[in-house]
């Protein structure tokens, strides 16, 4: 009898309406982790997505971000890993600086992305332009330039990796001098006429640069790509009318890039380090109605409209992905076979001096 | 113009704007007490109510904010010896040993004075600069501003005390400081000893505290008694403001020195500072008083840190190139505005611009000017003996330190600097050129390197007009130098006492020599551009300290003193130093206990013995002392959401 009475319960607090139960993080706080020191691009990320969490998470949990900058992001990421509780009051924000040296089997590295939760995951693109005096109009002018392309990078093994392998895709013969301190001060360089082809994300882009274009001192050749949910490279969404670089590779030599080892080793790391460059992850074991709760806040902030309106500055009009959803894309991207791992370090090796 | 005045006006009569400037202003002021704490710990709390307000009320409360934060470092630096920030170091080296000649009041009221004035020129200049600053800061190419950077390193040689051979391997030893971490020309990682936590580097917040706040606070404690030995004389308010007036030229060239320190990329906030230092000293017929308390080092840096704050700005909005932390994340605020910064800020958002620079000099006269009302009671503090407010200052330091990244390094590094500084200062080691070296050290290897490759042939880039006359600046002290030594040779030799058997002096140049010997034997293994730098420093630092340390084998040591007080008496060297290491031991324990036990509990015993067996305070009095520094501690850290350091057994 007293058995059944506990049978009769329990079913009828299943079948209740969820609103009637305490929310999973009523009183709670949350505790982002951003590897990297306040201000960069992953913070201003992870501190536009907090306030969201904080309004959709069912509960209303207060939603703090922890700046733990250090050894590019892998101290925090190591950090994460040993320690943080598995109870979804700790998330670990990760960027393409902590991906790379993951996919490229870093010693240092003592995290396994493929363990974790994702919970969210957005993008950025990258837009490749030069200087007129290169006298580059299209992708095709790239392999005659009237000068020698000269490129301002901060360092071989960090974003600037991707465009090492485009300048490969493409053969360019590039000048590349390394050791700005980042993106901005490089493009500084670009406008005081010391480089001629640069790259620039979106936003920075848009803001910076477009300015540049209606004036005659710069031209946009083609976007880095963005790589879709089938794998497959298409054209920037937030700059489709300029061609990807998989477009670009056909217009300069007539054929498909598919196959090639370079391209394989060049797409891999667009997809890594741009298309799912800013992530959220839970630890392992963190419970499923947490995750459930943070997963269902990514869908609700999709669909509020003030979240769409400052997301077109601060996201660059990129969509965010459920984790679940887009998981099994994020970790395809950071497996790369044994023959890609080998090019790209026989090209930084071979070309940059760097020593992996 | 027009709408200068408009942006002006709207400021001071909308009251949401206002209350939000003054708001801002407070926070930055109470952050700035606190050492170590600065701009982006008062951005980040005022991050969340920002977004909640327009953009307008929303920039003048960051601005606000940071307008003031190194307003309020004075007080520690000054009072305390603590710098609340690496910029605040060269008013630590002044205004200090003021403060323990009883001319505290003095001191403040020259900072707050110079600071408040700093900032309004900063504002002005920033208000005539903005329709030319575009053009003008692309004017400075690569080679331009690695000159610069040399320029800066330079301004070292005015600091380099009466030992110059001290004083420049003292400035190399601070360059090979800065070279830890990843080389800016090579891929490769320097000097990290297989530790994850040094290959980003050393943070200059911990160099600040550990060189400069751990090593004063020691040496103050070993002395013993009050910061201020004397009471004071005259009315020292009254002295600063008219100090201030008789050095008017000097507040007017620091405060460009630091604009535009703060407009160009690669010089920062702390060079510029130290510039301004440098230049006053320079630029002084008498020097002798210079790191013994004089007013004239306080009055230029003052009036650099807070228009370098100001030029900071311009980057930010013009070029969408933060210079520091927190004026990246009130760029981040703006994104969030659809506010974008870039050359079309200036069509499109003047309003938004002038309402920055308005309010960045409102905030400056209100925080200046409630600081500078407040000093001669802030003065009184000098006369508490020191061991009683000691224990608050150290935590703060722990705390400040462990916000760099959160990681147990930070407190190690702390310590291991806090013994290197100490040891630095009791040897006679000018650490004003250590600080430059380090703050300079990779803004001149990067650029060197973009310079070098970006004009593979050097008469591309030495011809320059710009390098021309950035490289004469450079030149003309040495020149000059050189000139009036050929007219005194022989004469005014430093007072150096030959005889002397070699003490502990020569202890620490075998150490500074052992150190660059090493780094000579490792850098070279480095990549062929990484190298460059480390070994030409450490070759040049191991060659100078070889010389000092025959020198003092010799007999030319010179004796344990405390720089800014001249030499300490034979027979109280000795027990002053091993008192001070004592209290090095005491803070190493306290941080391994931290690791052991959490900062709460490390804390709390840390100051119960402190309290007791320094302090000699009562048994009672010390408990009580203690637990309200740890509900201190405990209610700081939560109301600025920063963590506490936990300990192993997660107590």
């Amino acid at each position: 009898m007293k058995r059944l009475s506990w049978a009769v319960l329990l079913a009828v607090l299943a079948a209740l309406p969820a609103g009637a139960q305490q929310p999973y993080y009523a009183g709670k706080t949350i505790e982002i982790l951003v590897p990297f020191a306040a201000g960069g691009g992953s913070d201003i990320d992870a501190r536009f997505f907090a306030q969201f969490f904080e309004k959709h998470v069912p509960g209303n949990p207060r939603v703090l971000v922890r700046n733990m900058p250090g050894g590019g992001s892998v101290l925090g990421a190591n950090f994460f890993a040993e320690n943080a509780r598995a109870d979804g009051t700790q998330l670990l924000a990760t960027s393409a600086s902590t991906i790379i040296p993951y996919i490229l089997g870093l010693p240092q590295v003592r995290y396994d992305p493929a363990k974790w939760e994702l919970i969210k995951v957005n993008g950025v693109g990258g837009i490749v332009y030069v200087s007129p005096r290169t006298g580059v109009r299209k992708p095709e002018d790239l392999a005659r330039p009237a000068e020698r392309l000269v490129y301002g990078g901060i360092s071989a093994t960090g974003l600037d990796l991707v465009t090492l392998l485009l300048f490969e895709v493409l053969g360019l013969d590039v000048r590349v001098v390394m050791g700005f301190e980042g993106r901005g001060p490089a493009r500084l360089a670009f406008e005081r006429g010391e480089t001629n082809i640069d790259y620039q994300t979106t936003p920075a882009y848009l803001s910076q640069v477009v300015p540049l274009v209606r004036e005659g001192k710069a031209v946009p050749i083609l976007s880095m790509g963005f790589v879709n949910e089938k794998g497959v490279m298409v054209r920037d969404p937030s700059a489709p009318d300029l061609p990807s670089a998989y477009e670009a590779y056909q217009a300069l030599f007539k054929r498909k890039p598919d196959g090639l080892l370079r391209w394989k080793a060049y797409q891999s790391m667009v997809a890594a380090a741009f298309t799912f460059q800013k992530a959220l992850w839970a630890p392992a074991g963190t419970p499923p109605e947490a995750l459930q709760a943070l997963r269902t806040a990514v869908d609700r902030m999709r669909a509020d409209p003030q979240f769409q309106q400052q997301a077109k500055q601060i996201l660059e009009g990129y969509e965010v992905f459920r984790g679940d959803v887009a998981k099994p894309a994020v970790l395809r991207a950071t497996r790369i076979t044994l023959d890609v791992k080998k090019f790209i370090t026989d090209l930084l090796r071979s070309k940059y001096q760097v020593r992996l | 113009m027009a709408e200068a005045v408009r942006a002006a006006v709207e400021l001071f009569v909308n009251p949401t704007r206002l209350s939000m400037l003054v708001l801002g202003s407070a926070v930055g002021l109470l952050i700035g007490i606190l050492p170590g704490m600065g701009g982006i710990v008062a951005v980040a709390i005022l991050l969340p109510f920002m977004i909640k307000l327009d953009p307008f009320s929303a920039l003048a409360m960051a601005t606000g904010a940071l307008a003031v934060v190194h307003t309020s470092d004075t007080i520690t630096s000054v009072l305390l010896g603590a710098p609340g920030s690496a910029a605040a170091v060269p008013t630590m080296m002044e205004g200090h040993p003021m403060a323990r000649r009883g001319e505290a009041a003095r001191a403040l009221s020259a900072a707050y004075l110079s600071s408040l004035v700093g900032g309004i020129l900063g504002a002005v200049g920033l208000t005539l600069s903005i329709p030319i600053a575009r053009p003008l800061v692309l004017s400075f190419g690569s080679p331009e501003l690695f000159l610069l950077t040399v320029l800066g390193v330079s301004f070292a040689g005015s600091l380099l005390g009466k030992e110059p051979l001290k004083g420049l391997a003292a400035g190399l030893l601070g360059l090979l400081l800065g070279t830890v971490g990843p080389a800016p020309a090579a891929a490769e990682v320097r000097f990290a000893f297989g530790q994850v936590y040094l290959t980003d580097g050393i943070d200059l917040g911990l160099v600040a505290l550990g060189i400069f706040g751990v090593a004063e606070v020691v040496s103050l404690l070993a002395r013993g008694g009050a910061v201020a030995q004397r009471l004071e004389l005259g009315r020292g308010w009254w002295e600063g403001v008219l100090d201030v007036w008789r050095h008017r030229w000097l507040v007017l060239r620091g405060a460009l020195i630091g604009m535009w320190a703060g407009v160009l990329p690669a010089i920062g906030a702390t060079a510029g500072t130290l510039m301004a230092y440098g230049h006053a000293v320079a630029t002084s017929r008498d020097r002798s008083r210079f790191g013994k308390g004089d007013v004239r080092g306080i009055i230029a840096p003052e009036a650099a840190n807070n228009a370098v704050e100001a030029g900071d700005l311009v980057p930010t909005l013009l070029f969408g190139v933060p210079g520091g932390a927190p004026s990246a994340m009130i760029l981040g605020a703006l994104l969030a505005y659809g506010i974008l910064p870039g050359p079309r800020i200036v069509t499109e958002h003047l309003d938004l611009i002038y309402t920055v620079v308005w309010s960045f000099a409102l905030a400056n006269v209100l925080g200046a000017g409630v600081m500078f009302a407040a000093s001669p009671l802030l003065a009184r503090l000098t006369y508490v003996p020191f061991p009683r407010i000691a224990p608050p200052i150290v935590l703060a330091m722990v705390l400040a330190s462990f916000q760099e990244t959160q990681h147990f390094g930070d407190l190690v590094t702390l310590v291991v600097l806090g013994v290197v500084g100490y040891a630095l200062k009791v040897t006679g080691w000018p650490r004003g050129p250590l600080l430059i070296g380090f703050v300079l050290s990779n803004p001149l290897e990067r650029y060197y390197f973009l310079t070098v490759k970006l004009y593979p042939r050097p008469e591309e880039w030495l011809l320059r007009p710009g390098v021309v006359v950035i490289g004469l600046l450079v030149l003309a002290p040495f020149a000059w130098s050189a000139l009036r030594w050929l007219r005194t040779r022989g004469r005014g030799q430093a007072e150096v006492r030959g005889g002397q058997p070699p003490g502990p002096g020569a202890v620490a140049t075998a150490a500074v020599l052992a150190v660059f010997a090493y780094a000579w034997w490792q850098a070279t293994g480095f990549l062929p551009d990484a190298a460059l730098m480390p070994v030409s420093v450490a070759a040049l630092g191991t060659v100078l300290s070889a010389l000092q340390l025959v020198r003092e084998l010799r007999g030319q040591a010179s004796p344990l003193r405390d720089e800014d007080e001249g030499e300490v008496a034979e027979e109280e060297g000795g027990p002053r130093v091993r008192r001070a290491a004592g209290y090095l031991v005491s803070l190493a324990v306290y941080v391994l206990a931290t690791w052991f036990l959490g900062i709460r509990w490390a804390s709390a015993l840390w100051s119960l013995w402190f309290l007791r067996g320094v302090a000699r305070l009562s048994w009672p009095a010390a408990a009580v002392y203690a637990a309200v520094l740890v509900a201190g501690l405990e209610l700081v850290a939560s109301v600025l959401g920063l963590h506490l350091p936990a300990g192993r057994l997660r107590l």
